[in-house]
């Protein structure tokens, strides 16, 4: 029993410690903020319907990392989309997905939302480029594709 | 009067002889007076009750909780210094070797047209192109549609 208690006493001042050296990092005035936010992707497909999309997405000026990728809107894009998880953590991705079903979605969609951390006071500017949109028969489509902030 | 000394004894006088008096004191009176124990029977004593009651010193528990302790504060150390929020990074390097093999319309660039392209092939024939087995397993399925499209994503091909 009193072992026991030591074993606790020593794991709950190695708690303290680590807990306190982290509070501290966090604390440190010199620090960049820190801020999440969502950036919506929306592909605009007319009136042809959207069966495959690929587009890459980097910031231009301030710093951001990608934390996440969010499927779309459509049952069609809900799954999360192709990428590299080497961008994650990154400030440039490249996004895909594609639907070999019916229903597929025409007109203005949210194809995916990427999550990005923003560090620091300047809000950041992105450079979005279509590579390729095509309906079911797999020939490419004139698109539109922009990005919308918030939430 | 006879009567009354056989039936009612509370009158007869407790008389002991001087010798048996003698006889009960040496046997029952303390031998030493209160402080005056001798230190070799008080030393012999302890000796006794040291045998019965110290318990034997057990050192191989003693380290079996200090290895424990030690293993579970290095468990709390790596916990706390492994950045957990970190996304394990997977590993690219089968999609690179299936890049070359990855452009299935043979348009110059693998995109995400070649993994729709196989996509639809494999679920128009029973049979598909085993041309089209992009990682080798001799099955041509949905891995394969995987590996063409995680190639159209890998960020070293960029085109901005």
């Amino acid at each position: 029993m009193k072992n026991l208690i030591v074993i606790i006493s020593v794991c709950m001042c190695l708690m303290v410690r680590v807990m306190a050296q982290r509070s501290e990092h966090s604390d440190r005035p010199d620090e960049p903020r820190v801020r999440f936010a969502p950036l919506r992707i929306y592909l605009d497909s007319g009136a042809r319907p959207l069966a495959a999309f690929q587009f890459e997405l980097k910031a231009t000026t301030g710093r951001i990392k990608i934390v996440g990728v969010e499927g779309g809107q459509h049952s069609a894009y809900q799954k999360p989309p192709y990428y590299d998880p080497a961008a994650l953590a990154n400030d440039r991705i490249i996004i895909a997905g594609f639907n070999t079903g019916s229903e597929l979605p025409a007109g203005r969609t949210r194809i995916a939302t990427v999550h990005l951390q923003i560090i620091g006071d300047v809000e950041p500017d992105y450079e979005l480029k279509l590579a390729v949109a095509a309906d079911a028969d797999g020939k490419e489509i004139p698109t539109e594709i922009t990005f919308g902030k918030g939430e | 009067m006879a009567n009354k000394e056989e039936h009612f004894d509370e009158d007869l006088e407790l008389r002991v002889s001087a010798d048996l008096r003698a006889d009960l004191n040496t046997l029952f009176e303390p031998r030493f007076a209160k402080g005056e124990v001798p230190p070799e029977i008080d030393r012999a004593v302890l000796d006794r009750a040291r045998q019965h009651l110290v318990r034997p010193q057990r050192r191989r528990p003693v380290l079996r909780w200090v290895a424990s302790a030690a293993a579970v504060a290095a468990v709390i150390i790596l916990t706390f210094s492994l950045n957990l929020t970190k996304e394990p990074r997977l590993s690219t390097d089968s999609s690179g070797r299936a890049e070359a093999q990855a452009d299935i319309d043979r348009n110059g660039r693998v995109d995400i047209l070649d993994a729709f392209t196989l996509a639809r092939h494999i679920e128009s024939t029973s049979q598909p192109d085993l041309k089209l087995d992009i990682n080798g397993d001799g099955l041509v399925n949905r891995d394969d549609v995987d590996l063409v499209a995680f190639a159209a994503v890998r960020l070293d091909k960029g085109i901005l």
